[in-house]
């Protein structure tokens, strides 16, 4: 038997491929997560108001969803419902987020797949692209800073964020800086959906060149976005049949009902499915269960999403096109709600601690995040994070026994098997910190 | 771009961490100008540390026996190593002890799996590598990232947070209880300890421009000690926290007690300060501190 492993980068966290390959043939192909964090230890005992500030440090990547996921939480255990102006900040602090992360993921992390580059701060030599390559990097660095900069308006900060606090948010977003925002991203919106028809186009090239899009079974997807309100600050999750149907619809209070959460053997990282099936979160997942996203830009985007590739759609690499949507609309959305008086209203309310069990979901970049915290005399008894990439890590292990099985023959391992582990891994862009809490 | 392969190289090692600081310094995008970035997994398909490397980036504790591994490779490689981040200067706001239930969970499958294993605490790196510059944030700002990069020795930085945050300090606004985290409004401009929050911008470091309490969270000291603290043990800082509300608040000091021991702050404060406990380390000079 030959085992190959594959260290990974240009992901969140350490993490590598295994593959077992027996006579000829793959036998297992292991996406282990190499690290334990252990934040769901770490936090029992701790007085629970103060596991808002803890929980975002489980990953900087994702800081914002963490943080708002724990506040909910803490709000459902105490019965304080934040008012509305506090709701309105938080989505668009989840949506600078959306951005961030969509922005990181499709150009830092997976451009250079298609480019067969390093990175993209990598500037090909002899290409006569070059000019062409730079201004590509430059760009996706000036898009994904209007997500930071975004977090820092709603949040206070783009890592670890600190205005959403449980009964609402310390202060709201002033007329000046929100104006100053729509105009960045009035410059940038084009050149944002610029770079997504790019990637596209690229995406095509390199779909043609490996003749596949990957793993293409129908399978199970779960968001919790609505079907025609792409909300982020959400409530309910749903799931999708492999047929296309919506076929569960549920609160974040009956989510052990519905998901099956276990150990894996194989890595620190747990595993979820639907009743033993295989399921998928993340970009592709919302787009599949979307009607319309309810923005003009995204919108036509996602029309010629569903018209090129059908609905559901299948095949992996779909994750990294539909982050694109997902980007555009985020920028158009963010716009519009910065268009509303953010500043001026009841930003929070005040409330009485007490103990109980509750429950706190938002739609992270990656899929659906529930926080699930038991609070007893004032302390955090149990914590259970319900982790987005988590619900993939079935769907990732059948993408590369697929993606293995084209480069293993007879004839030996084709070298085109590293990249190929890389491409199967970085669409489901997992979060290695956040699998391991 | 024909210069750019003179431009100095340029290395981040990414230890057991959460990324939130390599995230930030991709903020700091003036670093693509003036450096070579020649290994960076978070962004770079890179092996390894290639040699020559004139400034590594260290982020994250150390808390595997590969992070050991790495660490002094990596160190062994470069002319100047700068330990960023709350992570690499304390070990980390994961702390897995060694009485931890966690560990066991982590050691069952470690051997079997071929994963690192998972030493005794998380250590901070300069336990096991010279460090020549500190940078305490977590994570820091971009602006601090670009500091440490480009200006460290001239770095001129506030000497507390209080002096970056802006609200003011009364005299007649005294507190009888630990309120702040509940009252529903913050009052801007006001300091927040006025308003009933325990808030330590008082003896932490700081140079992140205050950007908790001006939106009117309480500082939780992720800057860590500020040089009077420096390479003191924890009780030198609670006690000053300790002499601040007293003066400032009516607050019973069992209350006060209560919240400088409780895990927000030993997030970030004890954990700073823990090192005094270790012989091992190297005396953290403020010169060297951004
Ligand atoms: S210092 Fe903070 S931001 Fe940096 S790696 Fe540690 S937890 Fe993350
Ligand atoms: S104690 Fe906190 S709120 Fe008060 S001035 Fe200092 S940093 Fe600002």
């Amino acid at each position: 038997m030959t085992t190959i492993t594959y260290p990974l980068s240009r992901i969140e966290g350490h993490a590598r491929v295994v593959i077992d390959i027996h006579d000829d043939e793959v036998f297992r192909a292991d996406f282990q997560a190499m690290e334990m964090r252990g934040f769901s230890y770490y936090v029992q005992g701790v007085p629970a108001e103060q596991i808002t500030v803890i929980v975002p440090r489980i990953c900087g990547v994702c800081s914002t969803a963490h943080q708002v996921a724990s506040v909910k939480a803490l709000e459902d255990v105490f019965g304080v419902t934040p008012p509305p102006l506090a709701e309105d900040v938080r989505e668009v602090l989840l949506l600078g987020q959306l951005i961030q992360n969509q922005a990181t993921s499709l150009f830092i992390f997976t451009m250079p797949d298609r480019i067969n580059a390093d990175s993209i701060f990598e500037v090909a030599e002899a290409k006569k692209e070059k000019e062409r390559q730079f201004s590509i990097a430059q760009n996706a660095l000036r898009i994904r800073k209007i997500g930071t900069d975004l977090i820092s308006l709603a949040g206070g900060q783009f890592i670890h964020p600190i205005k959403t606090t449980i009964g609402g948010v310390t202060s709201g977003i002033p007329r000046q800086k929100a104006d100053e925002m729509i105009k960045t991203i009035d410059t940038l919106l084009p050149v944002a959906e610029e770079l997504v028809d790019i990637y596209w186009e690229m995406s095509m090239e390199m779909g043609d060149r490996i003749g596949s899009w990957g793993d293409d079974e129908p399978t199970y997807y779960l968001a919790s976005t609505e079907a025609d309100n792409f909300r982020l600050n959400s409530n309910r999750l749903r799931l999708m049949c492999p047929e296309g149907k919506e076929c569960q619809n549920f609160s974040p209070h009956e989510f052990e009902s519905y998901l099956q959460l276990e150990d894996s053997d194989y890595s620190y990282a747990g595993i979820s499915s639907f009743q033993g099936e295989i399921m998928r979160a993340n970009s592709l997942a919302g787009i599949n269960l979307a009607n319309s996203m309810g923005t003009p830009k995204a919108d036509a985007f996602l029309k010629r999403f569903v018209q090129t590739f059908g609905r559901p759609a299948h095949a992996i690499m779909f994750f990294d096109l539909c982050r694109g949507i997902e980007l555009v609309y985020a920028l158009e959305k963010s716009r519009q709600m910065l268009e509303c008086d953010l500043e001026h209203g009841e930003t929070e309310v005040g409330y009485t601690p007490r103990d109980g069990v509750g429950y706190g979901l938002v739609e992270a970049p990656r899929g659906p995040l529930i926080h699930h915290y038991e609070v007893e005399k004032g302390l955090i008894k149990n914590a259970n994070f319900i982790i987005p990439t988590v619900h993939n890590m079935l769907a990732i292990r059948r993408a590369l026994m697929v993606a293995a099985k084209r480069y293993v023959s007879a004839d030996g391992i084709s070298s085109e098997l590293g990249r190929a582990v890389g491409r199967v891994v970085r669409a489901f862009d997992p979060c290695i910190a956040c699998a391991t809490k | 771009m024909e210069q750019k392969r003179e431009l100095p190289k340029f290395a981040v090692l990414q230890l057991s961490g959460c990324s939130g600081c390599e995230v930030s310094l991709l903020n700091s995008e003036e670093w693509i100008e003036n450096f070579d970035l020649v290994y960076m997994p978070l962004v770079v398909t890179s092996n390894k540390i290639p040699d020559d490397v004139e400034i590594l980036l260290v982020s994250g504790g150390v808390r595997t026996d590969e992070d050991i591994h790495n660490l002094v490779k990596g160190a062994s490689r470069s002319k100047k190593v700068i330990a960023v981040g709350t992570c690499a200067l304390s070990g980390g706001v994961a702390q897995i002890r060694e009485s931890h239930p966690a560990r066991d969970t982590y050691m069952l499958s470690s051997h079997r799996l071929r994963l690192p294993d998972m030493l005794p605490r998380a250590y901070p790196i300069d336990r096991f590598v010279n460090v020549d510059i500190y940078l305490p944030g977590c994570p820091p700002t971009p602006e601090l990232f670009m500091t440490a990069l480009t200006n460290a020795e001239n770095a001129k930085i506030a000497p507390i947070v209080c002096q970056e945050c802006g609200r003011q300090k009364l005299q007649d606004m005294r507190p009888t209880s630990i309120t702040g985290m509940r009252s529903g409004v913050t009052l801007p401009d006001i300091c927040l300890i006025n308003q009933g929050f325990v808030c330590v911008g008082t003896s932490t470091r700081g140079g992140c421009g205050a950007l908790c309490t001006r939106p009117g969270h309480a500082c939780v000291g992720c800057r860590g000690p500020a040089n009077p603290y420096l390479n003191k043990e924890p009780k030198f800082v609670l006690d000053n926290l300790r002499r601040v509300f007293t003066r400032m608040t009516d607050i019973p000091e069992e209350e006060v007690n209560a919240v400088l021991d409780s895990p927000w702050l030993s997030l970030f404060l004890d954990q700073f300060t823990d090192y005094t406990q270790d012989d091992s380390l190297p005396i953290r000079t403020k010169e060297k501190m951004i």
